[in-house]
């Protein structure tokens, strides 16, 4: 469960990224994992080298950090700028199938840089965990959940109370009139890329710490589960991928912690006897189909609502 | 006379694969409170999104305050004090009266906005009411005065009104042009296109009327009001 909820932190921060940009340009951005992914992999660097250097752990995790942010916002705004604005026109198909291009070039631009080869976080965080109503919770896992959810307190603040958040949210549902009222769009979109990819950022250290590794592949992966809880949560909408990514860390943690137990045939009598004498097990499921939650429930909520848990309720009488 | 503050010259404009506005000259001088009446698919609206950026000329010029607005991107002209109020009101649905008033303002910075938004409440008392409700909700009437409330806000020197009556009951049609002619005496010069064009003439001082993408007439408003030819196409009264 604490599991759980820290995953689902780390997928709720990646969603709004996707989220945000949907939004504004009913694109999805493919592409968006592998910004998590260069933040990673920029933090993971900065740190093993400021580690083998034997500064404070926290220090190195908090510049290593603060390096990964201005290089996903820049490749965020070079992504829009170059790959989507070009294409603003286009039939909606073509951005699409530009965001799955924009994924593979980053992808292999970063193997390119870091090599094939797993990125360890060195072991300078000690292990301290607390005993919090039953459960063992870790300092690592506090840090995350903790930070997250000032980071999605700080966007609600930005996206419903701020001019800047007023101009994204007029531009997601009408550009021509966003236009007509002075607001620079393409300024807009740019900021709404730049400001997802400052979160992606920061989703790539906390993800790859709490794993303790990076590698230029991981980044399609969990795009695509933070794109599940985006759709579950119903894209475009702000709350509903925080909501969606925090339901989809509990539903993976629970089942991948529960299938083996719950898909033993030798609780129900139908295992093979020489497996099942004294107390033994005949699994069909493990817990390493953790993976597929996501995607099982993707395909529920598409099959069941579309719309996702707070989809549109469009309140448009004109 | 007053100095000239919008300038048409041989304005022509595609859209929609055809040429909706065949070259055509209009003014509007400050202060001025002038309409462009036709029937529809005149060119009228065509040529206030060309007017406000939204639709690029082919040919001809726009020139606002004295300068030629191409090049300008459309995003500068709300800061200049050209504003538009568009067809079908285009108000944001899913933000709330308040936002979409503080969307008007959006060029601005100036202490004076939270003052503007009381004086909008004061002219529309209807909206101070549901300020805090999504905009999608409100009548048709109630967006339309939105609309126009949203365009004040950015303290326009020149208000375009695309079709306010549109759509609109006539007990409400009268109560939009009657702050039409309000906004008007405070000193702000408007273009308005209008179908109704007996309510249009009878606001504006002057009127230009539009046929298949061309001027046909141009005269005060008294004058069309009078003229045979108007009364029978546009006022819906017979020729004898």
């Amino acid at each position: 469960m604490v599991n759980g909820l820290t995953l689902g932190a780390v997928y709720a921060i990646v969603a709004l990224g996707y989220t945000m940009v949907y939004g504004i340009i009913q694109l999805i951005n493919f592409a968006h994992g592998e910004l998590v992914m260069i933040g990673a992999m920029v933090a993971f660097t900065v740190i093993n080298l400021l580690a083998a250097a034997g500064m404070p752990p926290l220090a190195v995790v908090l510049i290593g950090t603060a390096c990964a942010i201005p290089v996903c916002m820049l490749v965020g705004y070079a992504m829009e700028r170059l790959a989507y604005r070009p294409l603003r026109q286009a039939p909606r198909l073509a951005p699409l199938i530009t965001a799955i291009g924009v994924s593979i070039i980053l992808q292999h631009l970063a193997m390119l840089v870091w090599s094939r080869n797993v990125m360890a976080f060195p072991q300078i965080i000690p292990l301290t965990s607390y005993s919090f109503l039953g459960a063992i919770v870790t300092g690592v896992q506090l840090t995350i959940v903790g930070l997250c959810f000032a980071m999605m307190a700080g966007l609600a603040l930005l996206v419903y109370r701020t001019r800047l958040g007023t101009a994204m949210r007029a531009t997601a549902q009408n550009p021509q009139v966003a236009r007509l009222m002075g607001v620079d769009v393409n300024r807009v979109i740019a900021a709404t890329f730049i400001i997802g990819a400052a979160l992606g950022a920061v989703a790539g250290v906390m993800f790859g710490t709490y794993y303790g590794v990076a590698q230029y592949t991981m980044g399609s992966v969990l795009g695509l589960k933070a794109f599940a809880a985006a759709v579950l949560g119903g894209i475009g909408n702000v709350p509903g991928a925080m909501v969606g990514g925090l339901v989809l860390g509990v539903v993976e943690a629970l089942g991948a912690g529960y299938i083996g137990e719950l898909t033993d045939l030798c609780r129900y009598g139908l295992g093979p006897e020489a497996r099942c004498a004294d107390g033994g097990h005949f699994v069909l499921f493990g817990s390493n189909y953790q993976d597929v939650f996501a995607f099982v429930v993707l395909i529920l909520v598409l099959v069941f609502r579309p719309s996702g848990l707070l989809g549109e309720r469009v309140g448009d009488r004109a | 006379m007053s100095p000239v503050l919008l300038e048409l010259r041989g304005l022509e404009v595609n859209y929609g694969g055809i040429r909706a506005v065949k070259g055509i000259d209009l003014e509007v001088r400050e202060g001025e409170l002038v309409c462009l009446i036709g029937a529809n698919g005149a060119g009228k609206s065509t040529t206030l999104r060309a007017i406000c950026g939204l639709l690029a000329p082919r040919a001809g010029s726009v020139r606002y305050s004295g300068a030629d607005t191409a090049g300008v991107p459309m995003h500068e002209l709300p800061r200049k004090g050209l504003v538009m109020v568009p067809e079908g009101r285009g108000i944001f649905a899913q933000l709330t009266v308040e936002e979409n008033l503080f969307m008007g303002a959006f060029t601005r910075s100036d202490i004076g906005i939270a003052q503007d938004l009381e004086h909008q409440y004061e002219t529309f008392p209807r909206l101070k009411e549901r300020r805090t409700q999504t905009a999608g909700t409100l009548s048709g009437g109630e967006q339309q005065m939105l609309a126009i409330g949203r365009a004040l806000m950015a303290r326009p020197r020149l208000l375009l009104l695309d079709e306010p009556s549109m759509g609109l009951a006539p007990r409400l049609v009268a109560k939009i042009f009657e702050i039409v002619r309000e906004i008007a005496a405070e000193g702000v010069t408007i273009l308005l296109v209008e179908q109704n064009a007996r309510l249009a003439l009878e606001v504006a001082s002057r009127g230009y009327v539009m046929e298949s993408g061309e001027i046909t007439l141009a005269d005060v408003s008294a004058a069309l009001l009078a003229n045979p030819k108007v009364r029978e196409a546009y006022l819906g009264e017979g020729a004898g």
